[in-house]
């Protein structure tokens, strides 16, 4: 029975071949469209996720404090579940490691009697707890540590990538939500069309008996089938624009290369037109009564 | 036809109107099994209105109406399409498909699930009936009218239904192809379908010796033998 539908269905899109195509192209463009979001969305969430990766705070100390205040502090900082792990720096191997930086210019530090560089601590955070709330408020927790003196972090960057991040996932989860329900609205209309175009069939096959499934079956692949072929369009048209695109512009925008396309895109795509395309054929059908 | 159980056909009081415009007022007759009968009238008599009762196309303002023992006022719109699979239509309007003359009367078939390998000898056993055997990879519009009239009564028997309902068959048909369609009834017929024609064609009524209901302005005015 699956057969007589399918085939049904194939020689109504060849019938109405051109309506057929339109609506093919137009689903193309809606799915590109939200694949190029979608990966814009994903892109920008990978470059802000790889970025926390090197973030870290610098604890200064203040100066006189024993071994022991030391690594009191140090534990202390360590108690905390967004650190990863403290890495000491006292005074005299901050001055080491000016000096080795220094080295051409080193007439600078010539004169210097006492050594004005604090002691400090690194402290490198896990990368799944670094946002700028709960870094800001690591901050505050060992500013008040006895014994520490100033916390620094790029407070200032953090908060650009999570406001990058949030405005991301807002507007991106927006875009496609706009351009998915765009997607079935074409369909929808064109089924409906469709619909009307074959009302007298669809009577006809009523008074002979024919269940709603019966008559749905044919419009549901139908509707199917030109969603998959816009998946697969704009499948195509994604992969040939982004490869078109690194091969443009790889060597004038090196970022252009880091920029990467899941191949998940490959088969996601004409699933989400075969998906979309049977629900707004769905619901172009609507109730059938007898 | 005064006991139930052989009655195929049954209208007790039956009233439709569209609107304000009745089409059936009061209507009640009843129709056995396996009989030929017609129905006949003016244009606007009510003709076409009583078939679609009896095919649930429509449903009666009063009165019941039982076909083959089950009232059909109370039937279950789920129920409609098992219903229609035991009546076989013939459309004053023909209601073929853009498909092949095989497609057209395999549909009746495919509704019923049928399969594919069951359904080719059937429907060419009926297309030799109406003598279309060789038509039936045509498209409908490359047939004559009454080549199509025939089509038709091809998809309403290939499905053996207890009941063929026939409206206007033989409108617009030449005197020789209406006799034609006639001979092809009354060979269903034969084989125990009850028929009932509606026409308002009289000459094909003459010396037929069957059972007439006539209809005028929505009332049954006369039940009588050709």
């Amino acid at each position: 029975m699956m057969g007589y539908h399918v085939s049904v269905a194939l020689s109504g899109i060849w019938r109405e071949k051109w309506i057929n195509i339109l609506c093919a192209l137009s689903i193309a463009v809606g799915l590109f469209l939200l694949a190029i979001a979608s990966l814009g969305v994903y892109n920008i969430e990978m470059a802000t996720s790889r970025l926390p990766e090197k973030f870290s705070m610098t604890v200064y100390l203040k100066d006189g404090l024993s071994a022991d205040e030391v690594q009191g502090i140090t534990e202390e900082i360590n108690k905390s579940p967004e650190v990863k792990s403290v890495q000491y720096t006292s005074k005299d191997d901050a001055l080491k490691e000016l000096k080795t930086i220094m080295r051409n210019s080193d007439y600078i530090l010539e004169g210097l009697d006492d050594n004005p560089l604090p002691a400090s601590m690194t402290v490198a955070l896990k990368e799944a707890s670094v946002t700028d709330i709960s870094v800001k408020k690591l901050a505050e927790n060992i500013e008040d540590l006895k014994g520490v003196s100033e916390v620094e972090y790029g407070r200032r960057l953090l908060e650009v990538i999570e406001s990058v991040r949030k405005n991301t996932q807002l507007i991106g989860g927006f875009l496609i939500g706009a351009l998915a329900a765009a997607v079935i609205f074409i369909c929808y209309s064109t089924v409906k069309i469709l619909f009307y175009r074959k009302m007298n069939e669809v009577e006809t096959l009523k008074l002979l008996g024919s269940t709603r499934w019966f008559i749905r079956a044919p419009f549901l692949i139908e509707g199917g089938l030109i969603g998959l072929a816009g998946g697969l369009l704009s499948a195509a048209a994604v992969v040939g624009v982004v490869y078109a695109g690194y091969r443009r512009f790889e060597a004038s925008l090196p970022m252009i290369g880091s920029l990467s396309l899941p191949p998940e895109v490959l088969y996601w795509l004409p699933a989400t037109g075969l998906c979309l395309g049977i629900i707004g054929s769905f619901i172009a059908i609507g109730r059938i009564r007898f | 036809m005064e006991n139930s159980d052989h009655i195929m056909i049954a209208f007790e009081g039956v009233s439709k109107s569209y609107g304000h415009n009745p089409a059936l007022r009061d209507v009640s007759f009843s129709m056995g099994k396996g009989e030929l009968c017609f129905l006949t009238g003016p244009s606007g008599a009510g003709k076409s209105t009583l078939l679609k009762l009896i095919y649930l196309a429509e449903r009666p303002d009063e009165g019941i109406i039982t076909l083959n023992g089950v009232e059909m006022n109370t039937v279950r719109e789920s129920r409609i399409p098992w219903i229609r699979r035991k009546i076989g239509i013939v459309f004053q309007d023909f209601k073929l498909l853009p498909r092949t003359v095989f497609d057209n009367v395999a549909l009746t078939l495919r509704i019923r699930g049928m399969h594919e390998a069951d359904i080719r000898p059937i429907v060419h056993d009926t297309l030799k009936l109406v003598n279309l055997r060789h038509k039936a990879d045509s498209l409908p519009t490359a047939l004559s009218g009454g080549e199509q009239q025939r089509v038709v009564i091809a998809r309403a028997i290939v499905g053996e239904p207890s009941v063929l309902l026939a409206d206007e068959p033989t409108g617009n048909l030449d005197p020789d192809t209406a006799a034609g369609i006639m001979r092809v009834f009354r060979e269903i017929n034969a084989r125990g379908t009850t028929i009932l024609v509606a026409t308002h064609n009289t000459e094909l009524l003459k010396s037929t010796g069957n059972f007439i209901f006539r209809l005028d302005g929505g009332r049954l005015k006369e039940e009588l033998y050709a």
